[in-house]
Formats: structure tokens, sequence, C-alpha cells
């Protein structure tokens, strides 16, 4: 076996590479942060940052209330407000997504009743819809209820545009499961309701939690619904803020990929406790 | 088995058999009852917040552009999607986004590919490896924005400092404003994104490809390559019809790379962004409206025909 060596090479290259691509941008974006406007503006580029500091951080945090550069302003407190936010959304909606998709998908995976057929095809199908357009054809009712830059309405938004593919993922999670436990419960005379709240839902947990983490990341990266619905730092999160801090003429980097970076942290600590779960529910999507 | 079961038989058991079914028929009716009510908050939802809203805007975009303003909706019919096909801005949008499509999916299954061979098997570390391969998935589209846009900006961007250094070229490029390089980019930054959920998939896909299939192929003589190309390949068929799918539909409706990147320009400009400036910027919902369906219906199109070349459902 010559090629043996080779393949194993070839191996470790790619396996390198893959760590490079996935690690460097957000490496660079860390260094940036930690950078000074001088010292990120510099031709050619400092890659390492001679002069770390913690300011652009400090004045997202603390809020400074003047941070003039390359013509941005942090409002004082807005970043803060905006992270509030975006948790509060993303908590609510999150937790209304899981009640409507876990009780809908276990149904439509287990349960027999009238229309369930046409019913499913019908709810999975509007996952190919892009979210705008059903959040354009949204704004007018929006509007009339006065949900247009409130959190509530972004939360009935995010609910009826990421409960399709979420029931969708606890379907196939369930048609995965025995189905062994819920006949013994119901042999044992327990309702169809008590075998799902006792017996299914139990061995459900690992389905959950990366059903939660999927709903969590996708809610809380979601940024064109936000910036279509939101118009004030009341209810704007921070994705819709971010590219705010874009100048016109220059961009103060530091501060620019610090917002990044903080806007990141809580879906990154997300993925990387979860990951085994969120790999296990993505790849059994196939 | 306990009490309950024992129950039951005690009840049915000296009876005849009519209170058996009925029996049966009760637990039946329970079922579809619990049934009903259960996906009854999921179909509501989607029913009022989904298909209505859906069903409204293709009303609208079937009347006349100045209703939106306040003027007296006039029927104009199939009008707007012809003046919209007809928009050289909405034109190459469409133009920018089959490039971006078409760039990203090819990029997407063939470093999928990669990634998927050289991760499948176990080797010490691969819950790391894969850890870490899952990271750009898990960031808002717009933070990888902002991190590739520190790479590509023209005055201070690190793709510029770096090919100066290497002599590479002699002055900065505004890569953005180029055509060619910013489409490229662009699909860059959105693949960076994707990746790993394809890559995962296709991972998925290989594990369930029994390792006596290669055995026996390689007992016959066949070469790694001629393995994945007559075992590998189609065997992977259904996951690589998933993330096709998945690929195509993201792709599709590519936004916030471009926002952040490039924001509106129109050099970039993709069919949702000219769906988001003719409705907003320009406050035109008629024509926004229409072009958006005419982009749900391709994507449908798309999604169905995929699931009928590759004999599998739509995801």
């Amino acid at each position: 076996m010559i090629r043996f060596p080779t393949a194993q090479l070839l191996r470790i290259v790619v396996i390198a590479a893959i760590l490079l691509w996935s690690l460097a941008p957000i490496g660079l974006g860390v260094l940036t942060s930690l950078s000074t406007q001088t010292d990120a503006q510099a031709i050619p580029a400092r890659w390492l940052p001679p002069h770390a500091t913690l300011d652009s951080y400090r004045s997202l945090l603390g809020g400074t209330g003047d941070y003039r550069a390359g013509g941005t302003v942090s409002e004082s407190g807005a970043f803060t407000h905006a992270l509030w936010n975006s948790a509060s959304i993303t908590m609510l909606s999150t937790l209304a997504i899981l009640c409507v998709a876990i009780s809908a998908g276990y149904a439509f995976a287990r349960l027999h009743f009238p229309g369930r057929g046409a019913l499913f095809w019908a709810i999975v199908t509007t996952t190919v819809v892009p979210v705008f357009t059903v959040v354009l054809a949204l704004f007018g009712l929006l509007a009339d209820a006065h949900l247009i830059d409130r959190k509530l309405g972004l939360v009935l938004v995010f609910v009826s545009t990421t409960t399709p593919l979420a029931m969708w993922l606890v379907h196939n999670h369930v048609k995965q499961l025995p189905t062994e436990p819920e006949e013994a419960a119901l042999l044992d005379g327990c309702t169809s309701w008590q075998a799902f709240w006792h017996v299914a839902l139990p061995q459900m947990r690992s389905g959950i939690a990366a059903l939660s983490a999927i709903v969590v990341l996708l809610v809380w990266g979601e940024f064109l619904i936000p910036l279509l619905l939101t118009s004030t730092n009341a209810s704007k999160p921070v994705t819709v803020l971010i590219p705010e801090y874009i100048g016109k003429y220059t961009t103060n980097y530091p501060l620019l990929a610090a917002a990044g970076m903080l806007a990141m942290l809580p879906p990154t600590v997300v993925a990387l406790v979860l990951n085994r779960h969120i790999r296990g529910m993505l790849s059994g999507s196939s | 088995m306990g009490l309950g079961l024992l129950k039951r038989q005690v009840d049915t058991g000296g009876v005849t058999s009519g209170r058996i079914s009925r029996s049966v028929d009760v637990a039946a009716q329970e079922e579809t009852w619990v049934g009903m009510l259960m996906v009854a908050p999921a179909v509501i939802i989607t029913a009022a917040l989904v298909i209505y809203p859906l069903a409204k805007g293709f009303q609208a975009s079937l009347g006349s552009a100045d209703a939106s303003i306040g003027g007296q909706p006039r029927l104009v019919g199939l009008g707007n999607y012809g003046d919209v096909l007809r928009s050289s801005t909405a034109r190459d949008a469409i133009v920018h986004t089959v490039i971006y499509v078409a760039l990203a999916v090819t990029l997407e299954l063939t470093l999928g590919l990669i990634v998927a061979v050289a991760l499948h098997r176990a080797f010490r570390g691969r819950g790391i490896v894969l850890a870490i391969l899952l990271l750009p998935w898990a960031l808002p589209s717009v933070v990888s924005g902002v991190l590739w846009r520190r790479v590509f900006d023209p005055d201070s961007g690190l793709l510029n400092s770096a090919l100066q250094q290497l002599h590479l070229v002699s002055h900065p490029h505004v890569w953005m404003a180029s055509r060619g390089w910013a489409l490229v980019f662009v699909a860059l930054v959105h693949v960076w994104g994707v990746l790993p959920l394809v890559s995962l998939i296709l991972i998925a896909g290989l594990q369930s490809i029994p390792e006596e299939v290669y055995s026996a192929s390689a007992v016959d003589g066949a070469t790694p390559l001629r393995q994945f190309r007559h075992i590998t390949l189609p065997l992977l068929r259904p996951s690589i019809a998933v993330a096709l799918t998945i690929g195509t539909v993201w792709a599709i409706k590519i936004f916030d790379e471009i926002y952040v990147l490039n924001g509106t320009a129109l050099n970039t400009r993709s069919i949702l962004m000219e769906v988001y400036n003719t409705t907003f910027i320009n406050a035109d919902f008629a024509h926004g409206t229409a072009l958006a369906l005419l982009l749900t219906a391709v994507t449908a199109l798309l999604a169905a025909v995929y699931a009928v070349a590759f004999g599998r459902s739509p995801t």
C-alpha cells in the first residue's frame, strides 16, 4: 500500500485548511477589535495590534456618549440595549416556536387524524418561501395592528416564519424514535396526550436541545426582518445596529469588529455547548 | 405493562366483541381530537401569518403602483410583473443572483465533498474539528459580513495589504466596485457561512454507506478514485439532493452579506435587495411584491425540480 501515506497527508492538509478557513476570519475580528483606530487604518496593515486596547469594547458597553471616529457615533447605552433587545426577542420567539413546533411535529409524525398529510405538506412547503416575501405581505397587517417597531411584532413574525422549518425538524426527529414506548403506554390505558407528555417528550430531550439551539441561532442572526420592522433603538436588535457603524467614507473597524465579537458571543456559546446535538439533528435531516 | 392493561383485559374479557370495537373507537376518536388540537396552533399561524398575507400580497401585485401611496387601486393584472421583468435594474439583479447561486452551489458542493471525505471517518480530535467547522454557520451573517468587510476594504483592507506586501499588485484595488470580483467575493462570504451545513449533511450521507461496499470493491481492484466515482457519488445522491436544495434556497435569497459588504450598490445587488429597494426605498409596494412573488415561484420550482430529479421529497 503505497498510497496510504499520501492519503493520510492529504487528509491532514485538508483538516488544517478547514481549521484555518473557519477560524481565520474570527481571529482577524478579535485582533481588529483590540486595535486602535490608527493601527487599523495603517498601510500596510498591522496584522497584530501593536497597542492592544479594550477601548472599543468599553465605548460599546460603557457608552462614552461621544465616541467620534470615522464618522461613527456610538450613542450611550444604545449597544447594550440592542443586545438586550436581541436576547429578549430571541428567548420569547424560541419559547413560542418550540411549543408550537414540538406539538405539531409530534402529532404529524405519530397521530392519525383526517387531513394529516395535506396539512403537513401545506406547512412544510412554506419553508421554500423566502421569509422576506412573507414579511412584505405581513407589513400592512402589522401596521394595522400597531406592531411595527415593537418587539412583540418581531416575535410574531419570527414565530410564523420559523415554525414550519422547526416543525419539520421535530417531525423527522420523532420519526427516528422507536414507537414501542408510546404503544405500551397506550395499552396501559394512557390517552394519546398522556403518551406524548409523559412518554415521548422525555425521549425527545436531545432533539429538543438541538432544536432550541438551531432556533436561537436563526432568530438571533436574522437581519432583514428586523431591518424592515424596526426603526428606533427601542426595538432594534444588534444585527440591525451593527451595520449602522459602517461609515460612509471611513469605517471605525475596531468598533465594528468589537460589536461583531459581542454579537457573535451568545450564538457561539450555544453552538459550542450544544454542537453534538446540533450536528445530530442537522445531519439527521437528510 | 402494568395494571392498566390487566384492567382493560378484565373489562373486555367476558363481554361481546362489540364492546371491544367500541373502546377501540373511543381511543381512535380521542387520538383524532388530540392530533387536531396539537397541530391547530401551527396550522392557524401558518394560515393566518404566512398563507393569507401571501395571498394578499398577490392581490396587491395585481394592482396599480399608486395604490400604496394612497391612490385608488386599479387592477392592472400581470402588468407589474411585465414592468419588473423589463426594468434594467431588476434584470441586473436577476443576473447577479443567478451568478451568486451558481457560484455558491458549485463551491459548497465541491468543498463540502472534500470536507466530508476528510472528516467522515473517526480520528483523534474529530469532535473538536467538527465543532470548529460548525462555527461560521453559527455566526450571524451580519457579523461574518463585518469580518470579511475588513478583508476587502479598499483603504485599509487586509487583502490589498497582503497582495501589496507580496508584490502581486502595485496599487490597492477597490474590490467591491469592480463587478466581477465583487460578485465572486460576495459569493465566497456566503459560502463561508453555509459550507458547514452542507458538509454536515454530506458527512452524514457518507457515514450511511456501509464499509463493506468499499472493502469488496477494493478486493476487486478498484482504485480510490474509481470507488469515489462509482460507489460514493451514486450512493450519496440523496444527501447531495438535500445539500443542493438547501444551498440553492439559501443563496437565492442572499441579502445580509451584500448589505454589509457593499450596501445596496447596483453592481452587487441581488433580487431580494432590488425588492427591498423597490418596496421600502421607492415605496412601490406593487412592483416590489410582484418581484418577490416571482422569486418565490422560481425558488419553489427549483426545489420541486430537484425533488423530482433526485426522486426525493422537497425540504
